[in-house]
């Protein structure tokens, strides 16, 4: 049987790493990586030279405190990364932006769970279908996206006259220019990949569990509270973490959908950059929104890491 | 229990509807013969399309998304495929930290992307230049097509390509007639995706932009911002048309959904 067995592994090991090409024979290998390396040269500089160097100079500028760029009477602080902290503007735009993202995140989950677990019980048709259908705004520009919204929301927009006309309200609400309309927004921008991450757990479920649970007697309700929700929760927490960073970072539809009124990260940082020209400041609070998404999506990895879910990461 | 299923279903096609409502409001909306964009319409004519044609800016801005997502959509693709080749077919040590390396301007927001290359290319006169504009979006692009073509390669046999040399075909004649047409549809779908994807993006262009050079995002972008006109409507049907064109393409060749595993897409 030992054969059998180690050749089943390797292909499960196959599987697992479906870029990967198949083992070969070792008699073929360590010579030829050099013309691999020859392939990889253009795309490699380019990267480095248009990606990675780029990424490294914003981080040197955010250091200068003077508008001479790096030049030879240039001052080097900490003062772009100390203003944040002491300037309560900067750091209220920074609550909004993690609150907003928040937001983003729980509408996201709270809608995109069903069609998730609607996805996963589908044929791999219906599957399909949904799949194209979720998928395909994504590649339309957010700014038509965002006009869409505009007119829905605006306040002689479908949504309040259909409020209105229903006797709902009496007065438009403030849908947009408001953080309600950033929420929607970027919730509706954001959804597909939340639904996509919690499907691709809710595939791993093995189906024995369900029926075992239905033999047993539970209830669906039951058996969806305590076999698949639980064991999904590696895939919620994924789709909030990309949810919440994508929210995080997201400069057009906040711009858009709330303007002025609503002054996240991102647009407190392209002011800064674009209208009032102050590049190394500009280039710190980048870094800040970056560092902020990071220890926050580290934090909250850990709190579900320590927490009762522990069995579900191994 | 029949409701919990019920329930389900009712919040999955809301949520369906959510996704797609601010893309279906804009087509109808397009056909107003009012002064002021709405939804449901008012009346009914083709006025704000033919509009479009009296602003030139439109059209100019258009040709230029055209050509730099075509330009930026070839050089992605001779840079991916020639790069994911490199790591499907050879053994290089760290491969895996390369392939994160070429995949990861994904997990830069755009925002920052935008703002380093503005910085970067400032100094070397490339700021607001037509080079500069499509490093920037090449840069966007890689990521995808690397993706695509190696999932592409995944399941590639070698042994052909083998058995094309012993029987005594050069290593071009190999490529051309025995790798490049077995990689060829993950290839163009790579092309298409760039396309789409540069074709669409606002943020990082924002900074690579000029006053003379601007594309039918931006333009779309700056008269939302300053005025409140149909004929945004009527241009932003357009653009639905052809993502959905190039769409319902690359849907017939690969799949929409395999780009989109696990991948963090920033254009918001």
């Amino acid at each position: 049987m030992e054969p059998i067995r180690s050749y089943a592994s390797q292909e499960i090991e196959r599987e697992k790493n479906p870029i990967e090409p198949q083992k070969e024979p070792k008699i073929k290998k360590r010579k030829v990586w050099v013309p691999g390396l020859l392939l990889l040269t253009p795309i490699l500089l380019f990267i480095f030279g248009f990606f990675v160097i780029p990424m490294l100079y914003i981080l040197y500028l955010s250091f200068i405190s003077t508008d001479n760029l790096g030049g030879a009477d240039a001052v080097y602080s900490l003062k772009n990364y100390t203003q944040l902290f002491s300037d309560s503007y900067y750091l209220s735009s920074l609550w909004l932006t993690v609150k907003i993202s928040l937001y983003s995140v729980l509408v996201a989950l709270f809608l995109g769970y069903p069609v998730a677990l609607t996805m996963a019980k589908s044929s791999a048709r219906i599957r399909g279908y949904i799949t194209l259908l979720i998928v395909s705004p994504l590649l339309v520009s957010i700014v038509v996206r965002n006009f869409g919204w505009y007119l829905l929301l605006l306040p002689n927009g479908t949504i309040n006259q259909t409020l209105m006309a229903l006797g709902i309200i009496d007065a438009p609400l403030k849908l947009l220019f408001s953080e309600i309309g950033v929420v929607i927004g970027l919730s509706n921008a954001y959804l597909p990949f939340m639904i996509l991450s919690i499907v691709a757990s809710l595939y791993n479920i093995d189906p024995s569990l369900d029926k075992a649970g239905a033999i047993l007697g539970a209830s669906p309700f039951r058996r969806f509270f305590s076999i698949t929700l639980p064991l999904s929760i590696p895939g919620i927490v994924s789709g909030c973490i990309l949810v919440f960073s994508l929210s995080m970072s997201a400069y057009v539809t906040p711009a858009l959908m709330g303007g002025a009124n609503v002054p996240v990260m991102p647009v407190v940082i392209y002011d800064q950059i674009n209208n009032l020209l102050h590049w190394t400041f500009g280039s710190a609070l980048s870094y800040i929104l970056l560092a902020t998404t990071v220890i926050s999506v580290a934090v909250f990895t850990r709190v579900f890491e320590k927490g009762k879910f522990k069995e579900v990461f191994r | 229990m029949k409701t919990f299923g019920g329930l389900r279903i009712a919040v999955a096609v809301l949520a369906i509807i959510y996704i797609l409502i601010p893309l279906i409001v804009v087509i109808p909306a397009s056909f107003t013969s009012a002064n002021y964009p709405s939804f449901p319409a008012d009346g009914f004519s083709l006025q704000w399309y033919g509009k479009i044609l009296e602003r030139p800016e439109f059209l100019e801005a258009f040709l230029n998304s055209a050509k730099f997502a075509a330009l930026a959509a070839l050089f992605s693709v001779i840079f991916g495929t020639l790069g994911a080749l490199g790591i499907a077919k050879y053994d290089i040590p760290g491969k895996s930290y390369i392939t994160a390396l070429l995949t990861s301007p994904l997990s830069v927001p755009q925002l920052v992307l935008g703002i380093a290359l503005l910085m970067y290319f400032t100094p070397m006169m490339l700021a607001g230049t037509s080079a500069g504009f499509l490093i920037a979006h090449i840069v966007i692009c890689i990521p995808y097509v690397m993706r695509l073509v190696l999932t592409g390669l995944s399941g590639f046999d070698y042994n052909l390509e083998r058995a094309a040399a012993i029987l005594g075909a050069n290593p071009l004649t190999v490529f051309m007639k025995v790798t490049l047409p077995l990689i060829g549809s993950a290839a163009i779908s790579g092309g298409l995706f760039a396309f789409l994807t540069s074709f669409d993006n606002v943020t990082v262009s924002l900074f690579m932009v000029s006053p003379e050079m601007r594309t039918l995002p931006i333009e779309i972008f700056s008269q939302m911002q300053d005025a409140y006109n149909p004929i945004v409507a009527s241009v932003s049907s357009v653009v639905i048309f052809i993502s959905v064109l190039l769409i319902v393409i690359l849907e017939k060749i690969q799949g929409v959904g395999k780009v989109f595993g696990g991948s963090h897409h920033t254009n918001g």
